[in-house]
């Protein structure tokens, strides 16, 4: 009888022990800036998630910019990937989608789960490796002009819809001190990541890049040529400044909301820059202005343009689950609830509110600024798009662009001079690999 | 007037002339330096918003709340001691070991001592950057990763290249005849670097400490893969977390790099004669 019940017991024991949760410590590497807008958001997202999963122990490590990118290469030289990671769809994260450091999220997170996401999102030809490393929180406008329209309506004008209004703009506000249009471009990227790439989708297309990319067609081609006159004119034509080349990034969205300028060329994630401020309640455009002064547009009607309206645009970023976790292990569990935690309705409805970004999953609602309300608009009203640049070409190649761009602004070099360099960069690359 | 004074004369309106442009360029580097420090402290009293719409103009409603703010966020409270910790040691650990190895090398030669010098030496020639991933591995290897004895061991190893280099050649300059006396007279190798070595070499050792609080105490790029726990980074993994290109809250990203300069400038305030002995007394050797 004592045997029994000791063996009852012990039975007992094993099964309350066995059935007990397991406890799992996840390593998770976040990008993650203390200074940009959403930051208190995003601490309370990984704390909430922390009481809601005792099971689960999060060792966050908590990286921003390039030092985020070199531990990240770091840790795939010695295969120690973090379970959990933040990464670019594209070139910016190339060691991940080549070497398949991360899982395939398409079959982690299934069919049913991915539904709910919009298609761009979810196609694994957005991504660099060609499978789902990771599923993009956002698709990225990279090309967006924001208009004061009370501005340009107080000078008598209407926003513009063609390149030739946007000339006739130039010598009234000229007159007064306002530029037509602002793009600063002293970090150089913003010109060819904000304008240039709608310009070249306009001029030349994606089949014409994948063409140079397959040996066919070179920079010194015609359309390139053109797309480079166009960036040429818009100096020339004084719709542009040649100041703004001396324009930090961060200088701008303060002067375009001070009416220094009718129109500012920017990216969609750059409305969090105007909407109130949560930590002091400010806002540089108050929202009752962003609902009936400020508008979104794609660029105007270029002359001579072969695809018609559209805008540059790119898979955002977002979170992979490492290769080495091995499947059906509790570690794997965790990761994947993690990752269905981050992109859960709730939490993207959190990014959306603070004007991160505008979320791939569907159906997404949140009390956000007119501003930020006006993005989906925007994507919904344009939903043609081209090549980002500097998401197809390699730096080698679209440095030299960005350089050249630079040049143009300053009225140093011509479009053809551009060109030429950049199709000599873009060999001299072709030849290392 | 006779030639003569107008020469002198001239020659005197000449000197004054060249004084004059003298002090006018010390003058214009000086604000070249010290505008920009100022400049960021001025903004860092600023909120944003005020930032962005006057940003040469002196704050309007000063506020101490960014450095509040930064200090939490940046997590200042555990990366100060941390930087501390590894400059203070790292340092010592740098002074003492390159002493140590000059000594070796300068004083008391072997058929090894050349090999081994300039295996050290070497090391002035590679770059953190190239550094970055074998260490890494190395660490992982080791078991130390995510330790402040990685982070002290690879800071005394890579500041001992200029260190032993520095301090070589200063030796080298001490006469040897004390070190054979002392020797003759029965002093260990360990009681002449104490007793002879250690109190003549001083001005080196300050140049190489001068050298070091610097370096380590900005030091990013290896200790950023070295350890991912908050609790063992430094300052300047925490002044990082302020500074990108999208950022929006400038008034916090002032206060941060503030934060992160002060202690340096406190350390040039305080030391700046050592400092200015220091480096002259170590460029030229003996």
């Amino acid at each position: 009888m004592k045997r029994m019940i000791a063996a009852i017991l012990l039975i007992a024991v094993a099964a309350v022990g066995g059935f007990a949760q397991e406890k799992v410590t996840l390593t998770v590497m976040n990008y993650q800036q203390a200074d940009q807008a959403g930051y208190p958001e995003d601490v309370k997202i990984w704390q909430d998630f922390q009481a809601a999963n005792p099971d689960i122990t999060l060792n966050i490590e908590v990286l921003f910019n390039d030092p985020y990118h070199q531990k990240l290469q770091a840790y795939a030289a010695a295969g120690t990937m973090p379970d959990v990671f933040y990464v670019w769809p594209g070139a910016r994260s190339a060691v991940i989608h080549e070497k398949k450091l991360a899982k395939d999220l398409n079959q982690l997170l299934g069919a049913a789960y991915l539904k709910d996401f919009s298609a761009s999102a979810t196609n694994p030809a957005n991504q660099l490796g060609g499978y789902m490393a990771m599923l993009p929180q956002s698709f990225t406008y990279t090309s967006v002009m924001y208009v004061n329209t009370k501005l340009l309506a107080d000078n008598g004008f209407k926003p513009p819809k063609t390149y030739a209004d946007l000339k006739k703009m130039v010598p009234k506000l000229k007159a007064k001190g306002i530029a037509v249009a602002m793009l600063p471009n002293k970090d150089a990227w913003p010109m060819q990541s904000c304008l240039f790439s709608t310009v070249v989708g306009r001029m030349a297309g994606d089949d014409f890049l994948d063409a140079i990319l397959a040996g066919k067609a070179k920079f010194t081609d015609k359309p390139f040529v053109a797309a480079l006159e166009v960036i040429q004119n818009l100096y020339k034509d004084g719709i542009l400044s040649r100041e703004d080349v001396q324009i930090g990034y961060g200088e701008a969205a303060g002067m375009f909301a001070s009416g220094k300028a009718a129109i500012y060329i920017d990216g969609d994630w750059r409305a969090g820059a105007y909407i109130t401020d949560k930590a002091s309640g400010k806002a540089l455009i108050s929202p009752a202005a962003q609902d009936k002064d400020f508008a979104l547009m794609p660029f105007p009607a270029i002359p001579g343009e072969k695809n018609r309206g559209v805008v540059s645009a790119v898979a955002g970023t977002g979170w992979a689950v490492s290769a080495s976790l091995p499947a059906g292990s509790a570690k794997e569990k965790a990761a994947t609830r993690l990752i269905q935690y981050l992109y859960s309705n709730d939490v993207q409805a959190i990014r959306f509110n603070t004007g991160a970004y505008v979320p791939t999953r569907k159906g997404v609602k949140a009390d956000v600024e007119p501003l930020v309300a006006k993005v989906p608009v925007f994507y919904a009203e344009n939903p043609a798009t081209c090549y980002v640049i500097d998401g197809v070409l390699d730096p080698a190649v679209y440095n030299v662009i960005n350089d050249g761009l630079i040049a143009i602004g300053l009225g140093t070099k011509t479009a053809a001079q551009v060109a030429a360099e950049t199709q000599a960069a873009f060999e001299s690359w072709k030849a290392s690999k | 007037m006779s030639d003569e004074i107008k020469t002198t004369a001239l020659g005197r309106i000449g000197g004054a002339a060249a004084k004059a442009a003298a002090y006018a360029m010390m003058l214009l580097f000086t604000a070249m330096t010290l505008y920009p420090i100022f400049w960021l402290i001025m903004n860092s009293f600023k909120s944003t918003r005020e930032f962005q719409v006057s940003q040469l103009a002196f704050p309007k409603e000063p506020t101490l709340s960014n450095y509040v703010e930064a200090w939490k966020m940046g997590d200042f409270g555990l990366l100060f001691p941390n930087s501390l910790i590894y400059t203070i040691g790292a340092t010592v650990g740098i002074v003492f070991v390159s002493l140590l190895a000059g000594f070796a090398f300068a004083k008391i030669a072997s058929r090894a001592t050349k090999p081994i010098y300039n295996g050290f030496v070497i090391g002035i020639l590679i770059t953190a950057q190239s550094l970055m991933i074998p260490l890494f591995l190395e660490v992982n290897l080791l078991g130390i990763y995510n330790t402040r004895f990685a982070v002290l061991l690879v800071y005394i190893g890579t500041g001992l290249p200029i260190g032993v280099y520095l301090a070589t050649e200063y030796i080298k300059a001490i006469p040897s005849a004390l070190i054979e006396s002392a020797r003759i007279d029965g002093a260990s190798f360990w009681r002449i670097f104490a007793k002879i070595i250690v109190p003549m070499s001083m001005p080196v050792a300050v140049t190489l400490s001068i050298l070091n609080i610097s370096n380590i105490w900005n030091e990013f790029a290896l200790i950023n893969i070295l350890v991912s726990r908050t609790e063992l980074k430094s300052l300047p993994l925490g002044i990082y977390k302020f500074s990108g290109s999208l950022s929006t809250d400038y008034g916090k990203q002032f206060a941060a790099l503030t934060i992160g300069m002060v202690p340096m400038l406190l350390f040039y305030i305080v030391f700046r004669k050592q400092i200015t002995r220091g480096v002259a007394a170590g460029a030229v050797k003996g």
